[in-house]
């Protein structure tokens, strides 16, 4: 039949195609999850791959979320989250015969972004509540004192994410409080990039994402604690040190305690050179470094 | 001597005025085509290289080429068409060469019109249900295929009953004349006949294949992986995945690479289309009717 020969040729180019690859006594290790994360840890896993050449890291985005529900079903070695575990997922786990361990690997300060032309410089913790929250009654820029001619129709246009992400449950943590919900009506965007291109072309336009994702396109508010405290604006400094109010620690979830390949992994990006990497993507280290 | 009337005249303006109607729309339908192309060649034509295409992202995937990608979807769409083609081509084969005309035939091109309607994202986790959890294949190169795989199958029955019952009946019967069984006779006449119309089938799925995205995000493609696929069951970088991870997920990309790895994807599909088609000319070619 004269199919046969196309597929021959097409077979041809695949063995010619994997001909370049590693060795065959590589190891793959999975890691999954949070979008915030997602790419710090694409930059270990290419950067691992000079220190390393038999161990392969490969890098799947999805959420939090996502990568959680894969630590519990056992399909990743490593899962990243930018939340810590809830109660139910712990749970369910243990159900699964996983017991996850957590380590953090990094700090992210949640900048809260403005279009340029907002006039407003700090907010506190409140008036976000007010401006998020589902009891909040801050629905135009004037409720919160401030005349604002770039926004037409005074509205407050709250950008927000979707609900399987950590970002999204730890700003609802961090400024709603435990109990507190996200008032609906707000645009939920699938990614922190997303978050913060939509704020640079709406005036009227708020919402928060990692500081990872600023651009010079828009506005950071510094956040103060409350209405007296001295307000802090979101820096890689600021994060670490613990003085400005929503920052929030990165983690990696292990299935047990890590062994082998994942522990050397773990333990590399946990090491001075791991951890300058994840300041060059604009998240805070665990500790000082050495220069 | 002939002279118009003004009936006559009139029919001639309204003539010309459709026509040109018609070859106004015709040439809208084409501009996007056109724009798309200027627009990818001007911004991504820049940073296609040999280095580009044969090197892997760096730079957190702000910088470097796009190899990984570009091999992962040769593999999916490989054994995606492995897959597919077979199953597709005997299955419309039964439907036109043996199938009775009643309720079940009716019940199947049925099923095969509604797949083709199914959305990718449908089929995606579709896929993700069926291949990566209950058979067990994990996130892989298998299951994206397969999932690929049956959502374009729909493509591959279609145009190949098509082009079986393009083959006059005439044909067939003369072989069946000749004491040819049923089987001789499709190996023999039906096939080498239509294969043209059938590549043409093949060219539209792989054109399919390599642009989806949704089907593959959650069965087989990955984000960032360091190494090429060794085989079925790893996971892949794709094009088309590649290319939505550069431009919405990634912060810090330069303008241009977007841009670059929509190109390259279009080339690929345009270059796997031309083979095809000239292919398929040299066969047509040699048809006798």
């Amino acid at each position: 039949m004269k199919r046969i020969p196309l597929f021959l040729g097409l077979l041809a180019m695949l063995a010619a195609a994997c001909g370049g690859g590693a060795g065959s006594d590589r190891v793959v290790l999975q890691n999954k999850g949070s979008d915030t994360l997602v790419n710090v840890a694409q930059a270990w896993a290419e950067k691992y791959k000079e220190v390393n050449p038999n161990l392969a890291v490969a890098v799947t985005g999805g959420g939090s979320g996502t990568g959680i529900s894969a630590l519990i079903n056992g399909t990743v070695d490593i899962a990243n989250a930018s939340r810590k575990l809830k109660a139910k997922e712990l749970e369910q786990a243990k159900a699964n015969g996983v017991e996850p361990k957590e380590f953090i690997v990094g700090y992210d300060a949640l900048a809260v972004f403005l279009h340029p032309s907002n006039p407003i410089e700090t907010l506190t913790i409140a008036q976000l509540a007010d401006i998020y929250g589902e009891n909040g009654t801050a629905e135009n820029w004037d409720a919160l004192g401030i005349d604002f001619e770039g926004c037409k129709s005074g509205e407050i246009i709250r950008v927000s994410r979707q609900n399987n992400s950590g970002t999204y449950v730890y700003f609802k943590d961090a400024v709603l409080g435990k109990t507190g919900e996200y008032k609906l009506g707000s645009r939920d965007m699938h990614g922190s990039k997303d978050v913060v291109d939509l704020v640079a072309k709406t005036p009227c336009a708020i919402g928060y994402s990692g500081l990872a994702y600023a651009t010079h396109e828009v506005k950071m508010a510094a956040i103060a604690m409350e209405a007296g405290s001295p307000p802090v604006m979101p820096s890689v400094e600021s994060a670490s040190d613990g003085s400005y109010p929503i920052a929030r620690p990165l983690l990696m979830y292990t299935a047990g305690e890590p062994t082998g390949a994942v522990k050397e992994y773990l333990d590399w990006i946990l090491s001075d050179e791991g951890q300058r990497l994840i300041v060059e993507k604009g998240y805070a280290p665990v500790r000082a470094l050495q220069n | 001597m002939f002279e118009a009337t003004s009936l006559n005249r009139r029919n001639r303006q309204k003539e010309g005025l459709v026509r040109y109607l018609f070859l106004l729309m015709t040439l809208l339908l084409i501009l996007p085509v056109l724009i798309i192309l200027g627009v990818l060649v001007a911004k991504g034509g820049p940073v296609l290289s040999m280095d580009f295409l044969f090197t892997y992202p760096t730079d957190g995937m702000t910088a470097g080429g796009i190899f990984p990608a570009l091999v992962g979807t040769v593999w999916l769409v490989t054994v995606a068409l492995l897959f597919s083609v077979p199953i597709g081509v005997a299955a419309a084969i039964y439907l036109s060469e043996y199938a009775p005309d009643n309720w079940l035939t009716r019940l199947i091109n049925l099923a095969i019109i509604n797949l083709a309607g199914v959305p990718s994202i449908v089929h995606a986790l579709f896929g993700l249900g069926a291949f990566v959890m209950f058979f067990g294949f994990g996130t892989s190169i298998l299951a994206a295929s397969l999932t690929l795989a049956i959502m374009t199958l729909p493509v591959v029955i279609v145009s190949t009953r098509e082009s079986l019952q393009a083959v006059p009946m005439a044909f067939r019967e003369a072989c069946w004349n000749m004491g040819a069984t049923r089987w001789q006779t499709i190996r023999h006449v039906v096939l080498p006949n239509s294969i043209s119309g059938i590549l043409t089938g093949v060219i539209l799925e792989v054109s399919r294949t390599a642009g989806e995205t949704a089907p593959i995000m959650f069965t087989g493609a990955a984000f960032f992986l360091p190494f090429l696929p060794q085989g079925i069951f790893d996971q892949t970088m794709a094009m088309s995945l590649h290319l939505f991870v550069v431009s919405t997920q990634v912060p810090g990309v330069p303008e241009h690479l977007p841009y670059g790895v929509a190109l390259v994807l279009i080339l690929m599909v345009l270059t796997m289309n031309a083979t095809s088609i000239a292919f398929r000319m040299y066969l047509r070619n040699k048809k006798k009717w």
